[in-house]
Order: structure tokens, then sequence, then C-alpha cells
């Protein structure tokens, strides 16, 4: 029995002592095979898992190295079968390759002859696979490459995808590293994912993924797709591109409700290409509009079902996933495995932040009690309604008040759910409001304002929840959301994480309802901050009201 | 022959009959009542089939030398002429073995004069070493060919290589083969058999195979062709050592540990989900197949081992049959009468079990593995009549499982620690060690090494130290009839006990409310995390986690929110997390927050002094009345109670029904029912007697009667008329404009009048009415005759006609 920092559990779980010396070098030894899927200040949480395995071995680990440091670090013994279980799943990968034969195009070649006779008599292939040339290879379509990848994982037998890329039209793209320069970590990303050909970047909010897509653009020197969660996103990006990278303004188009520009890199919103008309999808052709060399996908955890589809017709094609966190809320990462590409970078928030380029945050929950008068109208509310009067009780204003003087010379944010309740902070506080109907143009201007530091305080709505870089929000107060939704909060974090110019600490207050409905769903969004290593401190609102209690109204 | 059999053991001395009977201890189960009888026993087709099956191959070889040398006359044979033809193994390892044959009585008499047991060749194969009959007792053509050896190789040489690979196959053993008919295979044996080499032989007795003639390979022809390997085949004097990477013992160790752990839980949760949800026995006995996979998805572990840890949990008594419902069945009763209505549920012994060490515990589940007669590999395999064998089920029994899994394990015990040797070649092993045994037992092997590979007795294709010496402590046992061997004592559990482990007795607490036990808790730790957090994931370490509910669960069995404070202060080596600690407050602030309660009876006033005064009155205190508001009390008992004991006491209290209405009662007088008094019977003689206002009544009635039908008759012609068309010149309109005005004077001098009018189905009717209003579009009216108020629509009248 070693005294080892890893305990692993027959859930394939493995426990990983954060304190314990070797810790560090554990942490080493197991990230490229296990996932990490909760880092709270003690033991961090990494699953095994065959998607986990087969990407670590995509990247050349076998299985024996697996199951040594699994030996090696782990505290107590662990079980056989476990051990078994892990070469067993790691041997699965790679037995069937996508190849290309320069006989016959695109084929299905088996190193087990054995597995390439089972899936190929699974109902799951049928159509997908052509002609048997002899007892190892089968030709497949090439249309089809992206669907049998999907096929084969649902099968258990992931395909390794040999059968390269195609390079696109060339279009000369620098980045324009002036006073700036590539972090070390965008860096690593950027060769991970071009060493793999095609994958997911997994970045948290504010370090910086979008230079990580114009490294790669500049790397691979083509034209580029880009694909946005929407119109706001996507000038962002623009104007991030054109600062660094030798594109200028005319070389990028937009590719949204309002413009329909098709350039050397043109930025699409996902809305624009799911819109339908007649059932069809009517903006299909941009797929093929120009001989694109790399498709970026931003928010890759938001990409919608159709845009998978039409991925799986795109596989000739580099792509690059870019997001925060690969769990979806729709449990599809196996799409996400077999079609965009296997994670190729990933680093854990709190290890960003220490490197300083993520602004450190203070989470902070603060507890209103509901006056007598409104504890009575929650208790007769219907059980739909019952979320949306306590999240917008009239007591959380004075408090948010308070918490946006506690911050006299910051940029404050403050982030709702529900229209009413913005209108009514918006009076009180005297701050401007965006929401989904405020225009693009308007948005851009209070946005703008903001940035300036023209505007203080910005109340916005769910609007602000993706895709809105604003830096210099330094207090982040939330008064509602959507449910007990992790990843909102995920994003809405990320709203204030961005570095700061003077490395001042962020600030981000939830502000609920005690003994409500609204305390467990924080309650419940907020473990996936604690998961990540933030920990919440929770006050009571008296304490940020001060001693005199505001009379309301 | 017999009798000198039986000599020869009479002159045995005392220590060599001893030694015979140890090496063959049947023969004295029962003891024989004499020396004749041992040795009729010995020389016995049971017995002697079971000395045999616990030879080694090498050994068998021997014997079959011996079979082989005996000269047709005397049918003796001596150790030198099999010396001869064993000539390809060392002389010193064919002596021991004749020796050992010798020791057992399967070869009799003096060196130069042995004589093979008459059994013997009544429970081998008639083919010794797999060589055929001597060519002069098959075929005489064959027997020529076979005394000349000369021409015998050249045929030999010559054959085609067709022929040539029949040959082979025929020489290897057994020498009989059948044509089985196709063309190509006839070829070859056509020229072999007109040759002489082969011999066709007719089956004596039998029937004609339908798949053609058999074909022999004389003796004389198999020996020439084993040139090459001797004429026994390959000699084997030493058992085949298994290749095998060669594993850290260490590393073995630990792996099995690890696995012998997870047994252990997964025997837990097994039981745990069996308790939370009883699977009912099926009527041919067993678990049926979906409570297996429940089950086995409960424990997150496939449904072979799912199968394999719940035989085991019977075997070792820790599950067992009740009756739904009932009372549990005693376990020791036979499954074979599976009733309708019983369940599959953990015994008592279970919880026993449960409080034992885990390496106590793996032991329990060890022992009774080695020991139960059940082959659980067979569990999803399909029976002889093609139904799937269930777990638990007595399709799955198998008598020789004991002693499959003891040689198996012995078989890994003779090989040095940490050697690895895949399951062929342990296989190999116990086929050479006892080849009659191993015939047809190689599936009960493999799920032998399966099970230990399971259970954690092997790890890594090793067997490991602890179940090293369970095996030895097994044999023990064996070796001591009357059990002394007691389990606390074990040292397998002494060896496991230091491979796994240490209790650890504190938690490590975290912002995310988990808490991760970092290794196997103290039993007293786990009973309390068992109480206030949910389990997350197990294995070497356990996480839990603390939710609104598991706090909720912990008030309700007693604890304090100050409890919780510092059970998680006095167990957490990590500070505790705010989020805990107001977690921990905000239900145990609402715990309790309502309250329920049953009462027979309430009493509730608004004038809170009148409820004090009751409360104070000693005569009242049998009522054991309790305050629960200022204007409410409670009682145990019924309100009728409450009322007597109130009343009596001097107060007024009313009785309220659910809705809080006053319930009124007077008191009642008991009374007999109710008799007809003989004065108030009516003579019957006659109809009854009218007289007064009834009998006014009674004709009123019938005038009524009589003015309504004669009415009805008499409805003006005009009336009548009108309902078909206009009366005689008029038009539509005038005619109703008539009805109007017949009807406002009947109004106004509340007349009679008959009304002609269409209904809603359109058709005519006529009624004699007295009008009473005339408004808003429509006439109300009564009807005499049947005294109701009629409402007719005005513009649906046809006609109005004055009565006359």
């Amino acid at each position: 029995m070693s005294g080892g920092p890893l305990i692993v559990q027959s859930d394939k779980t493995l426990l990983l002592e954060v304190d314990h010396p070797d810790a560090q070098a554990c942490r080493m030894a197991i990230a490229p095979f296990a996932e990490l899927e909760r880092s709270p200040e003690h033991v961090h949480t990494y699953r095994l898992t065959p998607l986990g395995l087969w990407n670590a071995r995509a990247a050349g680990h076998d299985a024996e190295g697996v199951v040594d440091s699994l030996i090696k670090f782990s505290r107590y013994p662990v079980p056989h079968a476990l051990l078994v279980d892990v070469a067993d799943t790691m041997d699965r990968y790679g037995r069937l390759q996508l190849a290309n034969d320069p006989n016959h195009g695109l084929v299905l070649r088996g190193l087990d002859k054995i597995v390439l006779l089972e899936v190929s008599k699974s109902k799951k292939l049928a159509g997908m696979l052509g002609a048997r040339l002899d007892d190892e290879t089968i030709a497949v379509h090439a249309s089809e490459r992206g669907r049998l990848k999907q096929a084969l994982l649902k099968l258990g037998w992931p395909a390794e995808d040999l059968a390269g890329y195609v390079d696109g039209e060339a279009h000369p793209i620098e980045l324009a590293e002036d006073g700036w320069h590539l972090r070390s970590y965008q860096q690593e990303a950027v060769d991970g994912f071009w060493a793999g050909g095609s994958g997911v970047v997994v970045l948290p909010c504010g370090a910086g993924k979008t230079l990580v897509g114009a490294a790669a653009m500049a790397t691979a020197k083509a034209t580029t797709l880009i694909l946005v969660t929407n119109t706001v996103a996507g000038r962002q990006w623009k104007r991030e591109l054109v600062a660094r990278t030798s594109l200028t303004e005319d070389e990028i188009g937009e590719y949204s409700g309002e413009r329909k520009e098709i350039r050397p890199v043109t930025i699409a919103t996902y809305q624009v290409l799911t819109s339908r008309r007649g059932g069809a999808f009517t903006h299909l052709d941009l797929f093929g509009a120009r001989d694109w060399g790399l498709v970026i996908y931003d928010e890759v955890h938001l990409l919608p079902a159709p845009i998978f589809r039409f991925t799986a017709d795109l596989q000739a094609r580099r792509r690059l996933g870019l997001t925060a966190t690969l769990v979806r809320e729709d449990g599809r990462e196996g799409d996400v495995f077999s079609l965009i590409g296997p994670k190729r970078y990933d680093a854990p928030w709190k290890d960003i932040e220490a490197q300083g380029w993520i602004a450190p945050a203070e989470c902070i929950e603060v507890r209103v009690t509901l006056t007598d008068a409104e504890r009575m109208s929650y208790a007769v509310t219907e059980a739909e309604e019952r979320y949306r009067v306590a999240a917008t009780a009239r007591t959380k204003l004075p408090v948010v008040r308070a918490l946006v003087a506690r911050h006299p010379d910051e940029q404050v944010l403050v982030i709702g759910g529900y229209i009413d309740q913005l209108h009514q902070l918006g009076e009180y506080l005297d701050a401007p409001i965006v929401q989904g109907s405020t225009t693009n143009s308007e948005r851009e201007r209070l946005f703008d304002a903001f940035r300036s530091g023209e505007v203080k305080t910005l109340v916005i709505s769910k609007v602000g929840n993706f895709s809105i870089d604003l830096p210099e929000a330094a207090v982040a107060i939330q008064v509602s959301g959507t449910f007990g939704s992790r990843q909102e909060e995920a994003q809405r974090l990320g709203r204030v994480l961005r570095p700061k110019a003077d490395g001042r600490q962020a600030h981000f207050y939830t502000v609920v309802s005690r003994d409500t409905i609204d305390t467990e769903y924080a309650a419940h969004r907020q473990r996936f901050l604690a998961e990540q290593g933030y920990a919440y401190t929770i006050v009571d609102a008296d304490d940020v009201l001060g001693p005199s209690l505001p009379q309301i109204d | 022959m017999t009798t000198s059999f039986a000599d020869q053991l009479r002159a045995l001395s005392d220590e060599a009959l001893g030694a015979l009977i140890r090496v063959r201890p049947d023969l004295v189960v029962p003891v024989p009542s004499d020396l004749s009888a041992l040795a009729v026993r010995a020389q016995s087709r049971g017995s002697v089939a079971r000395c045999l099956d616990a030879l080694d191959e090498f050994t068998l070889q021997v014997l079959d030398a011996a079979r082989l040398t005996r000269s047709a006359e005397t049918a003796l044979t001596s150790v030198d002429a099999i010396l001869a033809l064993a000539a390809d193994g060392p002389a010193d390892e064919v002596r021991s073995a004749v020796d050992r044959l010798r020791d057992r009585f399967l070869l009799a008499g003096a060196p130069d004069a042995l004589q093979v047991v008459g059994a013997v060749d009544e429970v081998t194969s008639p083919y010794p070493a797999g060589l055929g009959r001597p060519a002069d007792f098959l075929d005489p053509r064959a027997a020529a060919l076979c005394a000349d050896r000369a021409k015998l190789r050249r045929t030999v040489l010559s054959a085609p290589p067709g022929a040539r690979a029949v040959l082979d196959r025929l020489a290897a053993g057994p020498p009989v083969g059948a044509l089985n008919g196709t063309a190509a295979m006839a070829e070859p044996v056509r020229w072999l058999v007109d040759n002489h080499i082969l011999v066709p032989i007719s089956d004596a007795g039998r029937a004609p195979r339908p798949d053609g003639e058999l074909v022999e390979l004389p003796r004389e022809v198999g020996m020439l062709l084993r040139r090459d390997t001797g004429p026994l085949g390959p000699l084997r004097p030493a058992p085949p050592t298994p290749d095998g990477p060669a594993r850290d013992p260490k590393a073995v160790d630990s792996a099995g540990a690890g696995q012998a752990m997870e047994a252990v839980r997964t025997t837990e949760v097994l039981l745990e989900a069996l308790a939370a949800e009883p699977a009912p026995v099926l009527k041919t006995g067993g678990l049926g197949v979906r409570d297996l996979k429940r089950l086995a998805r409960a424990s997150g572990v496939d449904e072979s081992s799912a199968a394999l840890f719940l035989e085991v949990a019977y075997a070792a008594g820790l599950l067992g049959e009740a009756e739904a419902g009932g009372s549990a069945r005693a376990v020791t009763v036979s499954r074979a009468s599976g009733g309708l209505d019983e369940i599959f549920l953990p015994t008592g012994a279970y919880d026993l079990w449960r409080a034992l060490s885990v390496a106590r515990r793996w032991h329990a589940l060890a022992v009774a593995w080695l020991a139960m007669t059940r082959q659980p590999g067979l569990v999803g395999q399909r029976d002889e009549r093609d139904r799937p064998i269930n777990a638990l089920s007595p399709e799955a029994e198998r008598g020789g499982a004991p002693q499959a899994r003891r040689e198996a394990l012995h078989a890994l015990a003779g090989l040095p620690a940490g050697t690895a040797p895949p399951v062929t070649a342990v296989l190999e092993l116990l086929s050479w060690q006892a080849p009659r045994r191993a015939r047809g037992r190689e599936a009960a092997h493999r799920d032998a090494l399966a099970g230990a590979a399971t259970l954690g007795a092997t790890a890594l294709n090793a067997l490991t130290s602890y179940a090293r010496l369970l095996t030895a402590d097994r044999s023990e046992a064996e070796a001591d009839p009357l059990g002394a061997e007691t389990s606390e004592t074990s040292d397998a559990i002494r060896a496991l006990d230091s491979l796994l482990p240490a209790p650890v007795d504190h938690v490590l607490v975290q912002a995310d409310l988990s808490v991760v036990v970092p290794g196997p808790p103290e039993p007293e730790l786990a009973a309390e995390l068992e109480v206030v957090a949910e389990p997350e994931s197990a294995g070497g370490a356990s996480v839990h986690r603390v939710t609104t509910a598991s706090v909720r669960r912990a008030l309700d069995v007693g604890y304090s929110a100050g409890d919780l404070h510092a059970l998680f202060r006095r167990r957490s080596r990590t500070p505790v997390p705010q989020a805990l600690t107001y977690l921990i407050d905000d239900a145990a602030r609402k715990h309790g927050g309502l309250r329920a309660g049953s009462a027979g009876g309430y009493l509730r006033s608004d004038d809170e002094a009148l409820l004090a005064e009751v409360m104070a009155d000693k005569r009242l205190s049998v009522l054991a009345l309790r305050r629960l508001a200022p204007t409410v009390l409670v009682s145990p008992y019924q309100v009728s109670r409450l009322l007597g004991a109130l009343r009596d006491a001097g107060f007024a209290p009313v009785a309220e029904d659910a809705g809080g209405a006053a319930v009124l009662s007077r008191p009642k007088v008991r009374r007999a029912p109710s008799r007809t008094p003989v004065s108030a019977r009516v003579d019957h003689s006659g109809p009854p007697m009218l007289a007064g206002p009834r009998l006014a009544g009674v004709v009123e009635q019938i005038r009524r009667g009589d003015v309504a039908t004669r009415a009805a008759r008499r409805a003006p012609i005009t009336v009548r008329a009108a309902n078909g068309q206009p009366g005689p010149g008029l038009t539509a309109v005038q005619a109703h404009g008539q009805a109007m005005a017949v009807l406002q004077q009947a109004v106004r001098e509340k007349a009679r009048v008959w009304v002609g009018y269409v209904d809603s189905h359109g058709s005519t009717l006529s009624r004699l009415v007295r009008p009473v209003s005339l408004s808003a579009g429509f006439l109300r009216a009564e009807d005499e005759r049947t005294e109701t108020l009629h409402t007719f629509a005005l513009h649906r009248i046809t006609a109005a006609v004055p009565e006359e």
C-alpha cells in the first residue's frame, strides 16, 4: 500500500487529494486519460470514461501506461476488474481506421477482421458501407465519413480518422503581435489542435478563446468559416480579428440575419444557419460557398442539433471547437467527439486563474429575507409561478442598490431573467437596460459606453449570458436566472472573469430570497462553481444594508 | 486368480497394507470384513476407476505400456518389458511410475511376472496408448504384411499424400476411424485397405453405421508410424510448466486485495438492492432474468459477476428465501420446492456478516465459494432443452464444482508466487495431473478460474498470497476430519487484512457539499454518514453528498443542528465550509415547522379565559387536555366523552361537526317500535266512509277533470281552423292582431281563453288558459286543469278565442 494521492473508485471515478505532495505529478500523469469532473478545494474528481480513454489512445497513450499510472499513484489496491476494463476499453479504439486508399478513395480498414465483420453486420451502419474490397477493407462513401464515425462510436468501436484534410483555399493570415503575445497556454492549445487535425479546445470564459481561434487561422492560412452564437458575438470576433491579425475589415464578412456577406473569413451565426423556410434550411449553401480550409465553432456546448448534421458533411475540413465546458445539457458529448473531434486541450479554471489571466473572483451569495407580505404571497402562489415570485421580490432592490454602492469605482453588471424586474431595477438604479428587444445598434452603443466607463452600471437580461465581451466589468450582481441552469451560472461568472487592467478582484454577487425555491435553484447553480473550486460565501442582506433597514416604498 | 490376489495382500506387511489404504482410501469405506473382501473390492471396477482418475498422464501411459506388453499366452508382463517399450522416457521415472502402480495394486505380482488387474481393461479405452489391436488378431493378410518389416515400411512410404494424412491421424490415436462416405476421403482409405495397412472391422452386434465402414490401424503399423515419438506417444514424465509472465507478487496481492474489497462491496450492494426490492422466486426455482439484470445494474457489475456474487451469497447463507409477506423460511430447506409466493431476501446472517471486517467478510464468501456445489458460469447459458439457466436455479447445480475449484487453485498454488499463467496453460496442467478427471471438466475449471478472478482470489492471472493460504487452510481441514480449524485463526484473513487499507475516522468536507472519506470508514463513521449524507461513489474511498433531504433525515432521527455542526467539526480534517453550515441551519430552521398529530376531540372557544378555566378544573384532568393554541385544547378522548365530562363539571359545551356547524341533540328517550292500537283498526266490511272537506275535495277533483275533458272537446272551431289556415276572410296578420286584442282583453278581465299555437316541433295545439300577463313578446298564462303556468312566444300564437 503506497501512500499515493489518488484513490481509484469502483465506479471509475478517481479522487485526487490536492494537498498531497505528489498531487501535481499525479495530475500530470492522469490528465491525458481522465476527465476532470469537479475541482473543489480538497479533493478533485476525475472520471474514466470511454471517451476520455479513447482521447488518450488517440494521443498515443497505451493501456499499459494508463494502468501503470493508476497503480503507481493509487493509495489503495486498485480492483483487478477495473484495470481489465480500462485495458479492454482502450483496446477498442483504432481497431478500425478510416483511411484514404489510392484506388478506392475513403475506406474503412479493420486491423481486426472480426471487429470489422461485427460492425459490417450491424444494422446501424446499413447504407454507409460500400463494397467489401478484401478481408480487411470496406469502401465507404465519402459523404458518410461523419455519420459513420458517429455510428461506430455508438457501437463502441471508435474509428481512427486517418483520411486527412483538404487544405482549402489559401489565404494569407498572420498574427499581428504588436505589444502583446500569445499566452503560453493559448499556444499549447493551438499546437494541440493542429497536431490532432481537428478537435475541441476547452478554455474558461475570458481565457482568450478568440485568440486561440485567430492563432489557428494564422496556422492554417486558409479561408475560414466561423460559427458564433449571435450577431453581437460575431462583431466582437470581427473586431478582435482586425485588431490582432493581418486581416482587414474588408476581408471579414458577416453572415447574419441582417447582412449576408461571404468573404475569405466569414462569421455566421447559428441562428441564421438553422433558420428554415418551408421546412428547408435556406442557408446551407454557405458551407459550400467557398473552399473553406478551417471551420471554427464558437461555444461548442451550445451547438444546435442541425449544425451537427451539417458538420457530418464537413469531415474533410479542419474543424476547431472552442468552449468553456464540454458538458452539454442535451448529453451529445459523443457527437462533439466524433464530428468535431476529440478534446485537444483542457486547463482547469483555477490553474489559469493562478497564472493571472483570469481575474480572481469572489463569489458571494446575499440572502434576503422576504417581508411578511411577500412571504404570504409566495406561499399561496401556484407552483409554476413560485420561482418568479421569489426571484423578483421587491425586497431585493435596496440590496442591489447597496451592493452597487459598495463598488462606486467599478463597472457593475446587474443580470436578471425577468423583464419587469429589470425595468424596476433600471428605474431604481437609474441605469440603462439591455434586453432581447433592444436593437443591435442600441446594444452596441450601450456596450461601448460601458466599456469606456461612461455608463457605470448596466442592467442586462438573458441576452448577456453569452459571448459579450465586457472586459471592464468587475462586479456582477445576479438577481434572477433561468431556474437552476449551471451553464448559465458559469457564463455569467465568465462576464466578470476577464483580466482587469490592474489585476483587481472581481466580485460575483447572487441575491436570493431566503427560504424559497430561489435558494434551492441558487444552490444547484452554485454547485457547478463550487466544483470548479470557487467557494461561495453566504452573507445576510442585513449585513449588506448596514444597521438601519431602509423602508421600501 | 482372486485367491492369488488375496494371497498377495495377505503377504503384505502391516505398513504396506496401510500404504495401500492411504493411496486408495475408498477400499475401507465401509471397512471390509477380511482380506478377501478387500481384494475383491480392490479389483472392482468402481474402485479401480477412482484410483485411475487420480493418476497423472505419465503414470497412465506407463500403465498402457504394461497392458501392451502382456504376453498373449500368460497375460503377464514384466518391469523390463515395460522399460523397453517406454524407452523414450527416463528409466528412473518409468520405474517409479511402475512402483506407483504396484503400490496401488493396479499391477500385481513379482517384477518379472506382473499382472494387470482385470478391471483396468474394463474401465479404460480398449486401445491402450491409442494403438490398435495386433494385426494377427485382425486380419491374416495384414498380419502377413506386418510380419515382413521391410515390406511394411516400403508400403507405408509409398502411400499417397492423402493416405499418409489418414495414417498420421489414426496413428496419433484413437486407431479406429469411420469412412464418412465422401469421395475425397474414401479414395485414400480405399488405397490403405487394399494394401492391408488398414483393416475394415465390423461392429459385431451393432446396426450398420450410417456413416460407413469402420477401419482400424493394426498395432504394428501404429508403432511403426510412431517412430519419432516412441510407441507410447510423446511421454511427459514431468508436469508441463505453464509459461506466463512473472508478476511482482506485491502487485498481484494489491490488485487482488482491490478486487476482494470490490467483491465484498458488490455483494453488499446486491443484497441491499435485493432487500429494498425483493425478487420473487421463480416457480422452477431461481432468480428471474429481469431481476438479475436489475440487480446487476444497481451494483454496476455485469450479469455474470452478479450471478456469481448472488450464488456465493446464497451459499454463504447471506441470502435466503422467505414467503412473500410472511416470515423467513430456514435457508437450509431445499430450494427444489420453490413455491409461488416466495421472495429472495438477505438473511439475518447478513447483518452479522456486515458487522465483520472486510477481510473476514471476504473469507466467509471465499470459503462458501470453494465449497458450493454450483457452477455460476452456467447462468445465462441454455440447458439441453434450450431453456436459459437462471441464477440460484437447480439447473446450475454441479456436484463436481468444489472439486474442480480445488484442483484449479491447487494447480496455481503449485507454481511459484507471482507466476501468471494464461487460462489455457492452467487447463493443460490440470489435464496432465489427472487426465481422466479433467476430461469433460474444462468448463468447470474455466468457471473456477473466472470466479477466482472475480472474487479476488487471483489477480493478473496469478494466485494471491492470501488465497494461497486459504487453499492451504482447506487442505488441512480435509486432513483434519474433526474440523478443528476455525476461521478466527485463519492465516488468510490476517494476510488479507494486512493488504487492505486501514479504516479511517475522518472525512474531507468541501464547498460543493461533498464529503470524502479517504479510505474505508470506521463502522461508527459509516453509520453516521449513512444518516447525514447520500452516498455518491464507493470503492477504496467513498464520496457522500450532504443534501437538504439528508440533513432532514438526520434531524428526523434525532440529531439537532448543534449535533450536526459538532459532528462535521469533529470528523472533518478540513474547515467546514460555510455553505454546509448554512444548509444545516436552514434545514434545522424549517424542520418541525409543521407538526402533525392525532387527537380524539378538541375544545375551542373564543374566550381564552374559559379554556383556562377548563384546563384548571381538576375534575376534568381525566380528559388529558392539552393546549394547542390559546383558543384550542385537544384531548385523546371522543367528543361524547368530552361533552359528558364537561356537562358534569357544569360547563355548557356544544358539539361541532367537521364543517364547524353546531350539532344540536335533544336527549333521546327510549321507546319501543310503534304499534297500531286495536281501536284504530277499520272495519273492512264496506267501502271507507268519507266526510267533510275530504269528500268535498274528491268532488272538486272529479268536477275539474270533467270540465277539462269537456273543454278540450269543445275547442272552438275558429281556434281549430286558425291552426290550419287563417280564419275566413282574414289574412294571417289580421288574425294575429285580433288574437292579441283578445288576449289583452282577457288579461284585463282575468277571463279564460282558447289559445292556438305552434309548438317547437312544428305541431299545432290548442289550450284553454287564463292569461296572466302579456309582455316582452311572451304570454304567460295559467292552465287551471294542470295548475301550471305556461309561457307562450307571441309569434307562435295563431289564434285566441274567449271561452264561451
